[in-house]
């Protein structure tokens, strides 16, 4: 399902003194299958974005195209039940949302509200325990009796239930320990890549940016600064820092190599064995002339 | 969703309700909650009417925004106005519409009343509105503190009402954050039949609960953590102090009362 984002604006407490102006003139195209992220600060709007994508939020100008439904300013904007189906967000510390008994009924809480019949719901519900790699012992048990890196995947696989075409990830990976992190960051690629969904990743991680995205959007200060693949974004080094923002430890140690070596390697690598395999065939061919 | 809530809200500003100490913030809203009750005729209700907007626009607290905040709350006016205008049986009988009987004394005792609670809501916003959390209870400890003498936990109390007082918008924020989180997983909070609308809060309040609870134990270690131990020998970064305008503001009320007793019939 595509989804665009065309000029819009959003104001937080409209007409009252707290005012703020929280994202201005934002235009994003996620085509059906990307695999996009959003990076920026703290206050930069990405969450606020974010909101747009399933019509948490209205925005206050511009309109928020969701496969055929648009979404306009000052508009009243009924049943938005089937968008809601189609983008599936997983909000940070998604394991706040938990609250009913047991973990099978807050998995199947999601499908069964968009009509869903409850055998396909369970059904679901163990193929979801199964992605997020939980045992299907902890359905019967309370979701507060597990660790909190138990319940952030299980609230995860209630989103993954809902079987949504596109999933839009709020750092998801925030608290959890770096084994935890890759896991589950492999697990939404995985999940990517065989539903052929789109994703949309918030986060402040240029590694996991420039590990999984084909996209990428930097927002600064409400608005969108910088917009293209991870080989364009990270190719002009000096602007990112600029904004504060890192860049990769590949990318810098590329740079670095090319700065101190006087090497060239034409284009930025992004994951250390394309890397490797760059600077050994540089060396051989080196070796060579 | 909850932006529009101005109770417990602080709104920054430099006026003259801003700069007055809170102790007496506190003794005005006290004794105008008595005094209210002293109106019983049109004339002095406008004379309560005049020095609430009068003490509003001193404020400097945007209309639009007080409005746009207290509009629930003028239902629950409009509704004391209806109550007394059907169930009030004296005095002539101004509109008889079918079952419906309007008498004279319903109207004037609706009008009344409902005008007494609007100026009170409208009074006591304005001690939240101009007051930080942290004023009214630095405050409100210190006009309390004489009932030390017979063991009245006054530290506690000023603690415990600013902890809440803290919290409020950390809760709304709270609450607005997992309302959008289940609204993403198909709840409906605004639509729906009634029925469905009472159990989708299930979802919302569970989750709220469990992380108070978290919060309180969390606050409770963090401040054991510092060396919290009781208002015993406590000392005060804040210091109150009373100003000319402190003074004024209370010859105003007491001006405002004596103005009562004389036109009230």
């Amino acid at each position: 399902m595509d989804i665009s984002l065309q000029h819009i604006d959003y104001r937080y407490q409209a007409n009252t003194p707290f005012e703020r102006l929280a994202i201005e003139d934002v235009s994003i195209d996620i085509p059906s299958g990307t695999y996009m992220a959003i990076i920026g600060h703290t206050g930069s709007g990405k969450s606020t974005v974010l909101q747009h994508l399933n019509a948490l939020l209205q925005p206050s100008k511009g309109i928020v195209k969701i496969g055929d439904r648009e979404i306009k300013a000052q508009q009243k904007n009924k049943n938005l039940k089937h968008v809601r189906q189609k983008v599936g967000i997983v909000f940070q510390f998604p394991e706040h949302q938990l609250f009913e008994e047991t973990v099978e009924r807050d998995i199947i809480f999601g499908p069964l509200n968009f009509g869903v019949s409850e055998p396909v719901a369970k059904q679901r519900a163990r193929q979801a325990l199964k992605q997020v790699g939980l045992a299907e012992e902890i359905l019967e048990k309370s979701p507060f009796d597990l660790s909190g890196g138990q319940m952030r995947r299980v609230a995860i696989a209630g989103v993954l239930a809902m079987e949504p075409d596109v999933i839009v990830l709020d750092e998801p990976t925030a608290g959890l320990d770096p084994r935890g992190r890759k896991e589950i960051m492999d697990m939404f690629y995985t999940l990517h890549k065989e539903r052929n969904l789109s994703t949309i990743l918030v986060t402040h991680s240029m590694e996991d940016a420039a590990r999984y995205a084909d996209q990428i959007v930097i927002m600064q200060q409400g608005k969108v600064v910088n917009q293209g693949t991870p080989e364009e974004i990270f190719s002009s080094p000096v602007e990112l820092v600029k904004m504060g923002l890192d860049v990769p430890e590949v990318v810098r140690f590329q740079l670095k190599l090319e700065e101190k070596t006087g090497m060239k390697l034409g284009k930025i690598h992004l994951s250390i064995e394309e890397l490797s395999a760059a600077v050994t065939e540089a060396l051989s061919r080196g070796v060579r002339s | 969703m909850m932006e529009k809530m101005i109770f417990g809200r602080y709104v920054p500003a430099d006026s003259v309700i801003h700069k007055m100490d809170s102790r007496s913030k506190l003794i005005i809203i006290f004794l105008f909650v008595c005094i209210i009750f002293l109106a019983n005729n049109a004339v002095t209700y406008a004379l309560i009417g005049i020095y609430t907007f009068f003490m509003l626009g001193m404020s400097r607290i945007p209309v639009r925004f007080l409005y746009g905040g207290l509009k629930p709350v003028l239902w629950l006016v409009l509704f004391t106005l209806v109550l007394q205008l059907f169930f009030t049986k004296e005095g002539a009988l101004l509109v008889s519409w079918g079952p419906i009987k309007i008498y004279e004394e319903g109207l004037r005792m609706g009008i009344f009343i409902s005008l007494r609670f609007f100026f009170l809501i409208l009074m006591t916003s304005l001690l939240t509105l101009t007051t930080t959390p942290i004023e009214i209870t630095d405050g409100l400890e210190t006009l309390l503190n004489p009932l030390k003498k017979v063991k009245f936990p006054v530290h506690e109390m000023a603690l415990m009402m600013s902890i809440s007082l803290r919290f409020i918008p950390t809760l709304m924020q709270e609450t607005d954050k997992i309302m959008k989180a289940q609204i993403a997983r198909g709840v409906e909070f605004a639509s729906g039949p009634f029925k469905e609308r009472i159990k989708a809060v299930i979802p919302l309040l569970i989750p709220l609960f469990v992380s108070s609870f978290k919060r309180a134990e969390e606050l409770a270690i963090a401040m054991e953590a510092r060396g919290y131990r009781g208002g015993e020998g406590r000392t005060k970064y804040r210091q109150l102090s009373w100003h000319l305008a402190d003074s004024l503001q209370l010859v105003l009320l007491a001006m405002l009362t004596i103005l009562l007793f004389l036109l009230r019939s």
